[in-house]
């Protein structure tokens, strides 16, 4: 791997480490600039996806962990 | 109210718990390397790491308040204490649940060993490169992660520039009261400090991070959260309660926790922070 790629690849693991997370922390302010400034939508309705996107977001992150796990107790 | 209050308050703590879980961890390897080279190495390399780290939080704290747009700079700095305080969320409540391995210093402070002698190395009184070198990797790396939270969290936590950089200086005050409470607490007991609720704090600074995140974040967006900076306090809650609900929701896939008596034990270390 080359040292550009090293770079990047730490700066990732730095910052998220976590495709998953990542991508909700992106689609998180994407579709709440969206809704707010362009839609011009209800604030509550703005502040409700806001926050549901993030836990989503971790739920799906903990659910890939825990994916083809047997039950243990 | 004085300068010390609501979200200023918040920075403070967050700051200092979050400093006490990365200076705990990087402890761990100043102390093996105390151990096995010398004192001396051990003190130049974290000596010299605190000092850069001080200097990249003189330097972009003050770019951050001085010139960025406090909307942009919100909009910015919410979206990295939501990935920072997810990433941090998501491995404690591993933890927690017992999908994960409790983070554990002695075992980590025993690998380190191993690794150190095996690399031949002895205790002397000359400072050794490599000490220098392992001890300042230790203290910077861990020590990255809170420079950014210290950085972002003082910067996003006022709206005017003084107010801004006071934050950013209570935010250093949390974290050099971290680094000295581990380091008069590692003076003192020379061992690895195993009774440090390393998960907790994490879990608490977690919380707290996507909560400051999310506020910032929406803020930067135009969300106008009802209530003010008191709204900060519902979200911590409801953070709180998610959190609580995953841990027990993942709690049926991992292995039951050690006992005092020690006949159930998860694997040392899964992973290494």
């Amino acid at each position: 791997m080359n040292r550009a790629l090293c770079a990047l690849k730490a700066t990732y693991n730095f910052f998220s480490g976590d495709a998953v997370l990542l991508s909700a922390a992106i689609l998180t302010f994407l579709l709440g600039y969206l809704l707010a400034q362009v839609l011009k939508a209800p604030n509550a309705l703005v502040a409700v996806a806001f926050v549901a996107i993030v836990v989503i977001g971790l739920c799906v992150s903990l659910g890939r962990e825990v994916a083809g796990r047997p039950r243990q107790r | 109210m004085g300068l010390l209050s609501g979200p200023l308050a918040g920075v403070l703590i967050a700051a200092f718990l979050a400093s006490t879980v990365e200076f705990v961890e990087a402890f761990t390897i100043v102390l093996v390397v105390g151990v096995t080279v010398n004192w001396k190495s051990a003190f130049i390399g974290m000596a010299a790491a605190t000092v850069a780290l001080i200097v990249l939080v003189g330097i972009f704290g003050t770019a951050l308040v001085v010139f960025i747009p406090l909307e942009a700079l919100r909009t910015a700095v919410g979206f990295l204490l939501i990935l920072f305080g997810l990433k941090w969320l998501k491995k404690s409540v591993l933890r927690y649940s017992g999908v994960k391995a409790l983070h554990d210093e002695e075992a980590i402070y025993e690998e380190q060993m191993a690794e150190m002698r095996a690399r031949g190395e002895r205790p002397s009184n000359n400072v050794d490169t490599f000490g220098v070198v392992t001890s300042f990797k230790s203290v910077l790396l861990e020590g990255l992660e809170v420079a950014f939270i210290v950085i972002t969290f003082g910067s996003a936590s006022a709206s005017n520039v003084s107010a801004r950089a006071a934050g950013i200086a209570y935010a250093a005050i949390g974290a050099a009261a971290a680094l000295i409470l581990v380091a008069l607490s590692g003076a003192l007991i020379r061992a690895p400090l195993q009774r440090v609720p390393e998960n907790t704090l994490k879990f608490v600074v977690g919380v707290m991070l996507t909560s400051f995140g999310t506020f910032w974040g929406g803020e930067g967006i135009g969300v106008n959260w009802p209530g003010g900076d008191w709204f900060l306090l519902a979200l911590v809650a409801f953070y709180l309660l998610v959190s609580f609900a995953l841990v027990t929701w993942l709690r049926p896939y991992g292995k039951p926790r050690a006992t005092t008596s020690g006949e159930t034990r998860t694997p040392a270390i899964e992973e290494a922070h």
